[in-house]
């Protein structure tokens, strides 16, 4: 039994918008959440460039009690569950909630409540570490909150497949519906990674953007001559994916079908993207859509703004599309909202359904020096209004080889 | 400030609670402590009052329970001390 499947709700927390309608408005004009980390520590960074989320106050969103048992990572994932739940009018009777469930991405869950731990034990030479460090810094951590407070008793699993773990997290949700084992999902990813020891790991690694000394919300340049990197983000999105059968007898509002999802392996390097692995999930995502390159209106890049990153990119929509790749707008929007690791595929995915449903393609910004090796129709700088999207996708390509492509279609 | 009084100051900061529902038999549950928020207090009550708590298992049901723990540890403990 095959079933459509289809998206009702949407919810995201990032540094260009706490909501969806705020950041792809945000993205549509071209604004950068980019800018100097602020944080205790950013004097000790080399590179002091982040998207973090301005003006957070936890307060504001859980009681002192809740709090002391979420962690950051989580906190982002309820905020963006409740926004996409409330988004969908989900509602969900007794029977229902075995049949409900959640798939979360996330790189490194609950990293501050570990750091924080290793600063006390190691560094300050205290004896014990904060008694709920287990269960606010383990990677589930933020799935298990969204199942808890939704009640939803199926499926609750976390994906950690680097920059791809959100958007396999919503393949494989997909899946859970499109083969009849779950009704409706909760799908999306979370990060909050922005601490002192990550950053300083992510410098070592040698990918971040260096800081553009003219405006620091510009350091991110993806597919232009003068990029240097990426620029890590923290935030969390998250969708309500629904049986499409059910999404109409209730009469939900329905933001797009998912119309295919696969993965691949690259199997070649631990962290040089290649091409020909990249081209394999773009064609099996094709494939399991049954639809061809020339369907494809709009694809949201992966386009993390590394050197190699965006060539090989390039190459892989090239060798998939063929001709077509010319002709089909592509952008990266991680210049504007940066790269949020294990949200990201999420936050991309939610932008490119955003795009499907508005006719409106954001632009890739920090594009004036076009780079010869990476030559398709980037949107640079400016986004484009009243275009006919029919069908879009959304490209994820993570450190380990493991790739995953999602595509949406308008519902009919 | 006697014992209790410091711990229901504690709660308060913490856990944003109101000091008039922090009566001695108030019930952690009742309160909306479930038993992580209270491994939490706990952490910081040791803190608070130069304490180990033992490694085996205690009873906290209430915030006398807490009270009744935090003295006997900080007579014994300080014995050991002296």
């Amino acid at each position: 039994m095959t079933r459509r499947v289809v998206i009702t709700g949407l919810g995201v927390f990032s540094p260009v918008g706490k909501n969806p309608s705020e950041l792809f408005g945000n993205l549509m004009a071209g604004h950068s959440g980019i800018g100097h980390i602020q944080a205790e520590f950013s004097e000790k960074l080399s590179i002091r460039i982040a998207a973090q989320i301005q003006g957070y106050n936890p307060a504001d969103h859980f009681s002192k009690i809740k709090l002391s048992g979420i962690e950051r990572f989580s906190q982002f994932a309820l905020i963006a569950g409740e926004q996409a739940v409330k988004d969908a009018q989900l509602e969900l009777a007794e029977l229902e909630l075995p049949r409900a469930g959640v798939c979360l991405g996330t790189c490194m869950g609950g990293a501050s409540t570990l750091e924080e731990g290793y600063v006390e034990v190691f560094q300050r030479k205290i004896p014990r570490i904060k008694p709920l460090s287990v269960l606010l810094g383990m990677n589930n951590a933020a799935a298990s909150h969204l199942s808890l407070a939704y009640h939803l008793q199926g499926s609750n699993i976390t994906y950690s497949t680097a920059c791809a773990s959100s958007a396999i997290a919503i393949g494989e949700a997909y899946r859970q519906i499109k083969d009849g084992y779950a009704d409706v999902m909760l799908a999306g990813g979370s990060e909050a990674l922005l601490t002192h020891g990550v950053m300083k790991a992510w410098e070592a690694l040698r990918t971040l953007a260096l800081e553009d000394a003219a405006d620091p919300t510009a350091s991110c340049k993806p597919f232009a001559k003068d990029r240097s990197g990426l620029v890590l983000g923290e935030g969390a999105a998250v969708l309500v994916l629904e049986d499409a059968e059910r999404a109409v007898r209730r009469g939900a509002r329905i933001y797009a079908e998912i119309a295919g999802y696969d993965c691949s392996s690259d199997a070649s390097h631990i962290a040089k993207p290649d091409a020909a692995g990249q081209t394999r999930a773009i064609l099996n995502a094709l494939r399991d859509a049954r639809m061809q390159p020339q369907d494809i209106h709009y694809i949201n890049e992966h386009g993390t703004a590394t050197l190699a990153g965006d060539i090989e990119e390039t190459k892989a929509i090239k060798q998939a599309f063929g001709d077509h790749a010319y002709r089909v707008p592509v952008s990266s929007t991680k210049s504007m909202h940066g790269h949020l690791m294990g949200a990201t595929g999420a936050v991309e995915f939610m932008v490119a359904v955003l795009a499907l449903q508005h006719n409106a393609i954001p632009p890739t910004i920090n594009l004036h020096h076009p780079d010869p090796e990476c030559d398709l129709d980037y949107v640079p700088n400016v986004g484009r209004r009243d275009v006919e999207l029919n069908a879009v996708m959304s490209n994820s390509f993570a450190f380990g080889g493991s790739n995953a492509v999602l595509i949406a279609k308008c519902f009919s | 400030m006697s014992t209790l009084q410091t711990i229901q100051r504690m709660m308060v900061e913490q856990f944003e609670l109101k000091a008039e529902d922090l009566t001695p038999d108030a019930q952690l549950e009742a309160l909306g402590l479930d038993s992580l928020s209270v491994i939490e207090f706990m952490f910081n009550i040791e803190d608070e009052f130069h304490i180990k708590l033992p490694d085996e298992r205690v009873e906290i049901k209430s915030i006398q329970d807490i009270a009744s723990i935090v003295e006997r540890l900080v007579s014994e403990q300080q014995k050991a001390v002296s």
